[in-house]
């Protein structure tokens, strides 16, 4: 090889070499790379309870690590003979979003960027109409004269377009009727929110950022544990209350009481009653044939 | 030029120019550090689970001051309390009650005391039917003009509940009427919204690097 071309050859290869260099600086900035562990980690219905039991210990040592404070996360399985069924009483919403606020506590959702899994549609009175809702609205008292409040958020369908388009099977539906998200599976190619009529999926954009005091420490699997960039996330009817038997965070916090949950299978349960005897409901957008289990009701 | 020569040229420009674009990336100029916003962290007011208001039986669970409900105190047990009415037929609440606002019915219909209490022993609820009710029991009252709404309230289906909904594995929390309602003046009171969700072009996202704080 003469000296020129040795140059010349070497000159190239350097160049290159700097600029490979260059593009790969970003991942300096990465601080999530996956443990081998989580790399490696199988799918969430092909894992054992032993395999299960220690990715839960690794949440909670990933939780501690960031945090400083160790959770509980459990994996909750669907109870026998449960299916979730949401009843919404339009009648008496207020519109005061604590649901809201509530459920982004109780479900560590990102507080900048924003992540809400409930969004309150202000309505005018007499019309059904989405496209003239409003859901920055922003008066001095609520409710307010001439309009009435309409919460959205997933409405667990029976027939999920969601869980068709996952391509890689992140999100399915469980046997108590909540569509779940496996955010260690999720890759985070968003077909779900376009797939959704509901607008009730999220995306994390960026790293979720929650401040340690306000942490809820008790976190399901499958719920409520804090996800990482790059996953979607949505209202999963607070998998780490509800299936240990208690109501979710907004049926909880709702000061007007509009909202109701509870087992459908069970002909006591208020909303048996509910579906059974108030005179009409709604679900959102039947006609998609997405057949909900969000029902929206009025007092007669 | 031979085509060699060009060669060489063009392989020394692209050499120069991804030499320059690289020492631009590495030193990071070029990337403008861009910082989020700040967004507020909403009042934990809005979080709260307690209801608007305290019933007879919370106070009394809770062993607070149950004063107000000691009507003998001041009352006489042998004359029941007069009713005054104005020329309209509003009532007058007496001056030893002025945080009382009677609003209870349209037009204020339902203002007479004694349709609730019992003139002859205050310290009872009296529905129209004659039954003889304590405070606590003040759902049964109210459901002696409510009937539907009793009859959802019964079901579950009007009203908070909280707790278990699954009663195996723990006790369902309903709330009594009171909880919500002030019997004087039951309309749910209006009250101020929890903040919306800020939207991009309110924290500033159009505004630029560093500006538009909110």
């Amino acid at each position: 090889m003469g000296r020129r071309s040795f140059l010349r050859a070497s000159a190239v290869l350097a160049t290159g070499l700097a600029a490979l260099a260059a593009s790969l600086k970003p991942l300096l900035d990465m601080n999530d790379f996956p443990t081998l562990q989580r790399f490696l980690q199988k799918y969430y219905k092909e894992m054992t309870p032993q395999d299960m039991a220690r990715v839960l210990k690794r949440i909670e040592d990933e939780v501690q690590q960031q945090y400083g404070l160790r959770p509980h996360v459990r994996d909750l399985k669907p109870m026998n003979g449960v299916e979730f069924v949401y009843c919404l009483n339009l009648t008496r919403c207020i519109g005061c979003r604590k649901c809201v606020h509530a459920c982004v506590a109780e479900n560590n959702e990102s507080r900048n960027p924003e992540i809400q899994y409930i969004r309150v549609l202000r309505l005018p009175d007499g019309s059904l109409d989405i496209d003239k809702a409003e859901h920055f609205y922003a008066p001095e008292s609520v409710p307010e004269k001439g309009y009435f409040y309409m919460p959205v958020q997933c409405q667990q369908c029976k027939n999920p377009p969601c869980v068709k388009v996952c391509p890689v099977h992140a999100t399915w539906q469980e046997d108590d009727g909540i569509t779940v998200v496996d955010y260690d599976w999720c890759i985070g190619c968003r077909y779900c929110e376009a797939a959704c009529p509901y607008w009730a999926r999220r995306f994390n954009f960026t790293k979720p950022s929650i401040p340690k005091e306000r942490l809820n420490l008790d976190m399901a699997y499958l719920g409520n544990r804090p996800r990482r960039q790059g996953v979607m996330e949505k209202c999963h009817f607070c998998i780490q209350r509800t299936r240990i038997g208690r109501y979710p965070a907004c049926v909880e916090v709702c000061p007007a009481g509009a909202r109701k949950f509870g087992n459908i299978l069970d002909p006591n349960s208020e909303v048996s009653y509910i579906l059974r005897s108030k005179r009409v409901f709604i679900q959102l957008k039947e006609e998609l044939g997405t057949s909900p289990r969000f029902f929206y009701y009025f007092d007669v | 030029m031979t085509p060699n020569a060009k060669t060489g040229i063009t392989l020394a420009v692209l050499c120069a120019a991804f030499s320059a674009l690289t020492l631009g990336f590495l030193s990071g100029s070029g990337q403008t550090q861009w910082k989020r916003p700040a967004i507020p962290l909403v009042d934990t007011n809005f979080l709260d689970r307690s209801t608007t208001r305290k019933s007879y039986a919370d106070l009394v669970r809770a062993g607070e001051d149950l004063s107000d409900f000691d009507c003998y105190a001041c009352h006489d047990k042998k004359k029941p309390p007069p009713l005054r009415l104005d020329t309209n037929g509003n009532i007058l609440v007496a001056k030893e009650h002025s945080d009382i606002v009677m609003g209870h019915g349209q037009h204020g219909r339902n203002n007479n005391c004694f349709n609730c209490h019992n003139e002859n022993n205050l310290v009872l609820l009296q529905p129209r039917d004659g039954r003889e009710l304590k405070f606590e029991d003040s759902p049964k009252l109210c459901g002696s003009c409510h009937g539907p709404t009793y009859r959802d309230w019964e079901a579950g289906a009007h009203g908070r509940t909280s707790g278990y909904w699954d009663r195996s594995k723990g006790p369902i929390e309903r709330k009594a009427c009171v909880n919500c309602h002030n019997p004087h003046s039951p309309r749910f009171p209006s009250r101020k919204p929890a903040p919306g969700p800020h939207p991009l072009r309110e924290i500033g996202l159009n505004a630029g690097p560093q500006t538009g704080q909110e």
